[in-house]
């Protein structure tokens, strides 16, 4: 469960990234944050992930406050969910398998399980036979699964997509689509950040609207995915 | 394709621990940059080398100048009336006094045996028909009072017995050689700390040009849930390997100019019939060099990385 009150983000005296933005997501739910760049999207993601503190409100995750998280909490809190980027900050020096495994040496994991995720995540996004290359010899549709093989790897219950599809061509974006779709359906609750109008036709999910930092658009199910409308009467995000 | 041949792209186990990853990076840094990394220890080992050279150099110094002081003696010349017995009773009285290490007596004839094995003249005292020369007691003061500057004192205290007839001692030579060893020693000391400073400059400079490197992997590993800590490993791991290779470097330019010099310093020595010996370094002062270049590298590595990892935490709680 995600939920927002009131919250505020103001960058420069008088600017705001976000503005009073209040509201609730369900665990194991599928929800589209949409907006024109400069909406506040990548803001609210990163508030999420506590990357940012809000200037007002308070933000819960779970059970979580981040009022009454203690920075040294933060990097616990974040090795709890999934980040996917836009530019899928992969580190060019090391092999996808590398890549891939980062989370789970941060996390201590130990090297047997590192293997059989790592290779689990891989197989999952259909880039087991990519282990040992190096992500930069990669098509962007490529690139972008290992960001979420490596978002997943860890399994967490919570996963943030920063426009995620942003560069890449309609069929890819489907077939990254479908990845998240897939990983929502075993239960991981998903908050996608995209402005791409043909993605959010195709699927029909629920949509925080977002524009000039302020909510236009509160969580509605137009047409509720059955993974997701499935289990929000459950509420164990975290 | 199998997710076990997935599984097989993992490297060596001890790489994906969180100290074996930090190690590993650590070497990999140095590996992708060999160019820049063997100046940098280069460098290091030309600017620690002096430093480690006066290390292993200090204690043939020290006894140097313990060994000229301990050696030194004053010597009291009996009144011809001291009979044998007398004169060797006084020296063992002597050699139990405070601020005497020990003493010699040395009879007449011993004296005149003496002078004529080691004099061009010894024939000529023949001559005199009696042996002129006095019996002596050499007295050796502990290294406390020749330290101290008391041998003064001590002098004028035997001269107070009537068997003396007179007190020769002669000092200055030593204390010239021991104001110029300590000389040596505070210059050098001086030097050698401005140095081990230069030396932390240089690892504190390329640990930041380090960090430039290696921050997109930071801002990621921080995305992905690291601690400051996990982030700031490798680079503490740097600076310590650094610091390690550097000392080693140093310590072989020490080892190899000692034996350039050792010869002439040798021939120098037998010049002035001193036991002076420039000997090899032993393990323990090794031991001290590469650990102060380790704490050298960890240091340097620490004060470079203090501030872009805390610009790293506040962007956590900056706007936008």
């Amino acid at each position: 469960m995600i939920v927002f009150e009131h919250v505020s983000l103001e960058y420069l005296p008088g600017r705001f990234a976000l503005q009073d933005v209040s509201f609730t997501l369900n665990a194991g739910s599928f929800t589209f944050l949409t907006g024109h760049s400069g909406a506040g999207k990548s803001s609210l993601l990163r508030l999420v992930a506590r990357l940012e503190r809000p200037t007002s409100g308070d933000i819960q995750v779970g059970n979580i406050h981040y009022n009454q998280l203690r920075p040294r909490q933060e990097p616990a809190l974040r090795q709890q969910m999934g980040i996917v980027f836009q530019d899928n900050q992969l580190l060019p020096d090391r092999s996808v398998f590398d890549n891939v495994a980062f989370p789970l040496i941060i996390g201590g994991y130990r090297y047997n399980d590192i293997k059989t995720r790592v290779s689990a995540a891989l197989n999952r996004v259909g880039l087991a036979d990519k282990a040992l290359e190096n992500p930069q010899v990669l098509s962007g549709g490529e690139q972008q699964r290992i960001g979420i093989a490596r978002a997943v790897v860890a399994r967490p219950k919570l996963l943030l997509a920063d426009e995620p599809t942003g560069n890449l061509d309609p069929d890819i974006s489907a077939e990254i689509m479908q990845l998240f779709m897939q990983f929502n359906a075993s239960g991981v609750t998903v908050l996608f950040a995209t402005h791409d109008q043909s993605l959010l036709d195709t699927f029909r999910y629920p949509r925080l609207q977002l524009h000039q930092g302020k909510l236009t658009g509160a969580p509605q199910e137009d047409s509720p995915a059955p993974a997701a409308r499935g289990r929000q009467k459950s509420d164990h995000a975290r | 394709m199998s997710t076990e041949q997935a599984a097989n792209a993992a490297g060596p186990r001890w790489t994906y621990g969180k100290r074996g990853y930090a190690l590993a990076q650590s070497l990999r840094q140095l590996k992708r940059h060999k160019f820049a990394s063997l100046i940098t220890l280069l460098v290091l080992g030309i600017t620690l080398a002096l430093p480690v050279m006066l290390l292993f150099a200090s204690s043939a110094l020290q006894q140097l100048s313990s060994r000229s002081i301990e050696g030194e003696s004053l010597t009291a010349y009996l009144q011809d009336s001291v009979s044998d017995l007398d004169g060797a009773a006084l020296s063992i009285e002597w050699a139990s006094r405070e601020g005497i290490r020990d003493t010699r007596y040395i009879s007449r004839d011993e004296a005149l045996a003496l002078f004529r094995e080691n004099s061009d003249i010894g024939a000529a005292v023949d001559a005199l028909g009696a042996n002129p020369l006095p019996g002596a007691i050499i007295v050796f003061p502990d290294s406390n009072v020749l330290r101290a500057g008391t041998v003064e004192a001590l002098a004028a205290s035997l001269r107070q017995s009537e068997a003396v007839e007179r007190v020769q001692f002669d000092l200055r030579w030593v204390r010239r050689l021991q104001a110029v060893v300590s000389l040596i020693q505070l210059v050098g000391g001086l030097l050698a700390l401005f140095l081990t400073l230069t030396a932390l400059l240089v690892i504190a400079n390329t640990i930041r040009l380090e960090l430039s490197r290696r921050r997109s992997e930071m801002e990621v590993a921080s995305l992905l849930g690291a601690s400051s800590f996990f982030m700031n490993r490798p680079i503490l791991y740097i600076g310590a390997l650094y610091g390690l290779l550097g000392g080693v470097v140093a310590s072989i330019i020490a080892v190899i100019a000692f034996n350039a010099i050792r010869q002439p310093a040798d021939d120098l020595s037998s010049l002035y019939e001193s036991t002076f010996r420039l000997s090899h370094p032993t393990p323990s002062q090794i031991g001290i060099v590469l650990a102060v270049s380790i704490a050298l590298g960890i240091v340097g590595a620490l004060s470079s990385m203090y501030r872009p990892s805390q610009q790293l935490t506040q962007r956590g709680s900056n706007g936008k």
